[in-house]
């Protein structure tokens, strides 16, 4: 539990300082150490923002594959100075902070348990060096949080604007795209017209809740289904699909007639059809690097794409209406199944990771301290072997993917774990829900 | 000696500016003798590097070279600039690939001779700048962005890279690249005439082969004098080029790991496998909640 002593205010303090070390750190080690602290990125990212800084295009600068939206947030790092990115990405980061605090508030969860949700995040040393280093992702991070904290108060048209503007900037939030639907459905709203948040509330209770979904069950299949899709169909619904669509298009319009093909190219169409052959830690990179010379076939193209399918529409179906849980999974079964996984990509469901903590039944000692573990030392046993191809030079190309398999393993119990031990609750309460806990009110 | 040599120096030139020692099946036969011919050129000070046609020689158009050939020989522009002048001559160069895996460097250490007075004297009255041109052989690559943090910290005078830049594709889908080193040798009697030049490089992953590593060999580089006189007007400013006919170096070789082709079928199998079951795992624990 949580002494007096940790605040918010001192936790967010703390973590400022963190922050403010790291840079100062990392400026040092890059003026006097051979090896670099900041990211190789950030500096493709500046040199775009100074090639815009100049009237140019930040696609003059290669490997810039970004929205030119990111270029632009970094013009100051030409004008004013070279950090500005990296205090704006740890701005974000400790934003990210407080809107993890800001969302559990919403859902009832006492200061105890939040606060040791926000240091979840904020002490995780993945997100503070990522940040400090000049990876943009903790930006990507705030806005999704912050797309939840609206659609908890009832804001869709915000919601919907951060969102088209998010896929835009980074695609990959577009897996959110079904679960926001689902739970802007029929019973999104309460009598007020505004949402009304399933509060945190003791194990008994929660129970209870979990029972409903079986309720459903028992009315035939076909009957659930059409219930399902017309309960899909509301005003906020389409208007959230289609402000989020307009904004994602009339961003990258704009883009497209700024820049060309090069932008569409380079920030959009790549992405989409990414296959690195070099190491990383997909499971898929040694097959790549294999086919690279003869290319794929489709059946090769389609076997890489079902699982990541699969899994994603399984998730969604079954855990959408508890949507931080469903959102949390989603990411993490999108990178361990991607076709290229790096660490920066983690950083998207560590953002999440502490919206869940409140619901799950699973200690730190021992479960929570294996599953950390078994984490890390895949990814660690990962590492070495690359370590060994990339800097010494050996042929470790097959011990190398076998590490893949077995980090994927890794993630796969993780989720498996985390699934295991989780209080489903839906974000916001349901009419049969909200009367089946009247009742179970009034027999207490 | 340069008006009455003129065309057949001008297609030493080419073939030699153009890396002939590169990839170039060309058929262009006399510039295959180009690299070993002694060379002295000049070039306006507005010309930034000498190497940048390069890149033409990889995609094949060598006869489309006018760029160079009409800055450096038909203008008037080497008109009254001393050719015999006693310049820096090289004693000694070598070079060796030095790190293990696949980001190493390649140092050259470079000597010249007459350290003592007449170096002096020459840096005293020229502004000299050694030019080092190194074709890089398939499947390695120097990123210019990397070379362009030497230049701002003023490690050398300037770096460039032409032929193919792109930092992420493999060997089999990229082509070759070269890369043009400039460094000022006014501190140069200071250092005992010896220099030390380094060169960032990093391997592409390299095609398939069933020997497990792919060997990549590096040729010799050319070594140029880039110097003019210290009081130049800037309107006829020309740099003098000197071939300083470096002897060929001991051929660095880098051996870089590679796939084999015989894992193309369980690899493809079990990565497939794994991701199906893992993803039929995820499923049942859904459906099971």
């Amino acid at each position: 539990m949580a002494s007096a002593a940790v605040t918010l205010p001192r936790v967010m303090l703390a973590a400022a300082a963190v922050r403010a070390a790291m840079l100062a750190l990392g400026e040092w080690q890059d003026a006097h150490l051979e090896v670099r602290y900041t990211d190789v990125d950030y500096l493709v990212f500046s040199d775009a923002a100074a090639s815009i800084a100049a009237g140019g295009s930040p696609f003059a600068r290669a490997t810039y594959r970004y929205s030119p939206l990111l270029a632009y947030l970094l013009v100051p790092n030409s004008l004013l100075h070279p950090t500005w990115g990296k205090l704006l990405f740890s701005a974000a980061d400790l934003l990210v902070g407080l809107f993890i605090d800001t969302i559990l508030k919403l859902r009832g969860v006492p200061d105890s348990t939040r606060i040791w949700s926000v240091v979840a995040w904020l002490f995780n040393p993945f997100t503070f060096t990522i940040g400090t280093r000049g990876n943009c992702e903790p930006i990507v991070c705030a806005v999704i949080l912050w797309i939840l904290i609206c659609l908890m108060n009832g804001r869709v048209l915000q919601a919907s604007f951060w969102y088209g503007l998010i896929v835009h900037f980074r695609i990959y939030p577009i897996i959110y795209a079904i679960p926001f639907v689902i739970v802007l459905g029929k019973n999104y709203a309460g009598p007020a017209g505004r949402p009304i948040l399933t509060q945190w509330t003791s194990k008994q209770h929660l129970q209870s809740d979990k029972s409903s979904p079986s309720v459903e069950g028992a009315t035939s299949l076909l009957t659930n289904l059409w219930n399902f899709l017309t309960s899909l169909i509301t005003r906020n619904t389409i208007l959230f699909g289609l402000l989020s669509g307009s904004m994602f298009f009339l961003w990258t319009g704009v883009f497209f007639y700024l820049y060309g093909w090069e932008f569409l190219n380079e920030a959009l169409l790549y992405h989409l059809s990414r296959t690195d052959p070099r190491h990383n830690f997909s499971i898929y990179f040694y097959h790549i690097y294999l086919h690279h010379q003869q290319g794929f076939s489709s059946i090769q193209k389609l076997a890489s794409f079902l699982p990541q399918l699969i899994v994603q529409l399984a998730l969604i179906l079954r855990f959408s209406r508890d949507l931080p849980f469903c959102l949390f999974l989603q990411t993490v079964a999108f990178v361990a199944f991607n076709k290229v996984m790096t660490a920066q990509y983690f950083v998207w469901f560590f953002c999440l990771l502490p919206l869940i903590l409140p619901w799950t039944t699973m200690k730190l000692k021992w479960k929570g301290l294996a599953c950390i573990l078994v984490w890390m030392g895949s990814q660690l046993h990962w590492l070495m072997w690359a370590y060994m191809l990339e800097f010494k030079g050996q042929n470790v190309f097959i011990p190398l993917w076998a590490a893949g398999l077995m980090f994927l393993a890794a993630n796969i119990f993780v989720m498996l774990m985390v699934i295991n031990h989780h209080k489903f609750t839906p974000l916001f309460s349901s009419s049969t829900v909200k009367s089946a806990s009247k009742i179970a009110a009034k027999k207490e | 000696m340069a008006a009455a040599s003129g065309p057949w120096l001008l297609v030493v030139v080419v073939a030699w500016v153009l890396g002939v020692a590169a990839a170039s099946s060309s058929s262009s036969s006399p510039g295959q003798a180009g690299t070993s011919q002694k060379f002295n050129k000049c070039m306006p000070c507005s010309r930034r590097y000498v190497a940048d046609s390069y890149l033409d020689t990889l995609i094949g158009q060598l006869a489309q070279h006018r760029d160079l050939t009409e800055t450096s020989d038909s203008a008037d522009s080497c008109k009254g600039l001393d050719y015999d002048l006693d310049a820096p001559m090289l004693t000694e160069l070598h070079s060796e690939l030095v790190g293990e895996g696949s980001h190493r460097r390649l140092v050259y250490h470079v000597e010249f001779a007459n350290c003592a007075d007449a170096m002096v004297n020459f840096l005293d009255n020229y502004d000299a700048n050694l030019v080092v041109i190194e074709n890089l052989p398939n499947g390695v690559f120097a990123d210019p962005f990397e070379l362009q943090h030497f230049v701002e910290r003023k490690v050398y005078l300037d770096m460039a890279v032409f032929g193919d830049t792109n930092l992420e594709l493999p060997s089999a889908l990229s082509n070759r690249s070269s890369v043009e080193i400039h460094v000022d040798l006014a501190p140069l009697a200071s250092m005992n005439c010896n220099l030390v030049i380094d060169l960032p490089l990093h391997a592409r992953y390299p095609p398939l082969d069933a020997s497990g590593y792919a060997t990549v060999e590096f040729g010799s580089p050319d070594l140029l004098l880039r110097y003019r006189k210290k009081d130049t007007v800037p309107e006829s400013c020309s740099w003098l080029l000197k071939d300083l006919d470096a002897a060929p170096v001991e051929k660095a070789t880098w051996r870089i790991p590679c796939g084999d082709e015989a894992h193309i079928g369980f690899v493809s199998s079990i990565t497939f496998l794994s991701a199906l079951v893992c993803s039929i795992l995820i499923v049942i624990a859904a459906l099971f909640y």
